[in-house]
């Protein structure tokens, strides 16, 4: 009986469709699998991608885009203009009320450094604080510094209003804006503290540079007093702002 | 995953003892092509390492009766295997075994079961009960009234 049960079963087999059947069922299954997996794969780079491009236009933009170098006009109105890598302004603001009131008027941002330079110093806005007498600076903190004083000297700025371009160091940039002052006349305040003209920051912050100008002209020619209450006063009315326009005929000129 | 080469192999070595073991609990070749292809889909993706040929062949035996009983709960199947199917082997069979194997196919599957797994494959009552989860005296109970059965279908009159 053993060998019975034996012989019978021994006579069944799996045909070569079922076997064939199994082989192809088990081909497809890995190449959907293979499939399947890669496309996993691709899946779940595509994230990773997303992420990298994000990563790579921020950099990208921040590299462009990121401040690298300031430039401050000064005669009373204080401006300072902010620019990118590409020496185009991304920033214009004022430092006192007369900036503010010729930053009204003209729209400097997007705009490369000498054309916002020479439209906010030839703008109507601007125009009543160039009289004969006004100091007009233009102070400079970059690291290429002298690639922008160069292009301003030759500009209206130098050539038309004669105007003193200056460079400073990065450093002052950040001590100019705690005391919320422009570079150009932070670095005046600098120089009358120096001589112990006893002017604060606030005291500076409204007082033209024509008048700062003439005072350190004083302190070189030898004056030693401090500036008096009564001296602050006048020098807050300022120069003959709103009078007739004069240009000045020196020459421009930077010093660090 | 296993290589194809390793699958290829396992189908040529355990294809037969698979479609034995349909036999005892499935109706039609579709559904033993369907039991096929789920094993050999269960080996391709068991990752284990088998220790020996015999660890592999009963794995996939107690796979192979696991895949049968799921099949035939999905498809409310009956567990007994109408002839016909027996019609699909009538060319292969000799017209004597035929007789024998409807017998044995006849039977409850929990004794045609035991009997398959004891008679043509050669496990013990212990291995049997190993495979099956069931207790050992389980085993000898289920081949012994299977084997009753047998004698009783066969006549009574041969010795199992």
């Amino acid at each position: 009986m053993y060998d019975e049960i034996r012989e019978a079963f021994d006579q069944v087999h799996a045909t070569e469709q079922m076997k064939q059947s199994v082989s192809d069922y088990l081909v497809e299954k890995r190449r959907k699998t293979a499939n399947h997996s890669l496309r996993f794969r691709m899946r779940s780079l595509i994230p990773v991608c997303a992420l990298l491009l994000i990563c790579i236009g921020i950099g990208n933009w921040y590299f462009w885009e990121m401040p690298v170098s300031y430039v401050s006009v000064d005669v009373n109105p204080s401006i300072e203009l902010t620019l990118n890598r590409r020496n185009r302004v991304t920033d214009a603001k004022s430092r006192n009320r007369d900036g503010a009131r010729v930053l009204e008027h003209v729209q400097l941002e997007g705009k490369d450094y000498l054309e916002a330079v020479e439209l906010l110093v030839e703008s109507d806005a601007m125009q009543p604080y160039l009289t004969a007498d006004a100091e007009l600076t233009v102070t400079v903190a970059s690291m290429k510094a002298e690639e922008l004083l160069s292009g301003l000297e030759n500009s209206v700025v130098a050539t038309h209003y004669h105007g003193m371009c200056r460079s400073a160091d990065m450093e002052t940039v950040a001590s100019a804006h705690d005391h919320d002052m422009s570079l150009g006349k932070y670095q005046m305040y600098q120089l009358l503290s120096q001589y112990g003209s006893g002017l604060t920051a606030e005291d500076c912050q409204n007082i033209s540079m024509c008048q700062l100008r003439e005072l350190l002209s004083q302190y070189e020619a030898g004056r030693e007093e401090a500036v008096s209450s009564n001296e602050l006063e006048n020098m807050q009315v300022g120069c003959s702002h709103g009078g007739q326009q004069h240009h000045h005929h020196g020459s421009g000129h930077h010093s660090e | 995953m296993r290589s194809e080469q390793e699958v290829e192999q396992a189908i040529d070595l355990y294809s037969d003892m698979i479609r034995r073991i349909c036999l005892l609990h499935l109706n039609s070749h579709e559904d033993t092509e369907d039991v096929l292809q789920e094993v050999f889909l269960k080996y391709v993706l068991h990752s284990a390492v088998f220790e020996s040929r015999e660890h592999e062949k009963a794995w996939l035996i107690r796979v192979t009766i696991n895949a049968c009983k799921d099949l035939k709960r999905k498809l409310f199947r009956h567990s007994t295997v109408p002839l016909e199917v027996l019609s699909e082997e009538a060319a292969s069979v000799m017209p004597e075994q035929m007789g024998i194997l409807e017998i044995v196919l006849s039977l409850p599957v929990k004794y045609k079961e035991a009997i398959y797994l004891h008679y043509y494959e050669g496990y013990t009552a212990k291995e049997i009960g190993t495979m099956l989860h069931k207790k050992e005296n389980t085993v000898y109970s289920l081949l012994s009234r299977g084997r009753e059965l047998l004698k009783q279908k066969l006549g009574g009159d041969r010795n199992v």
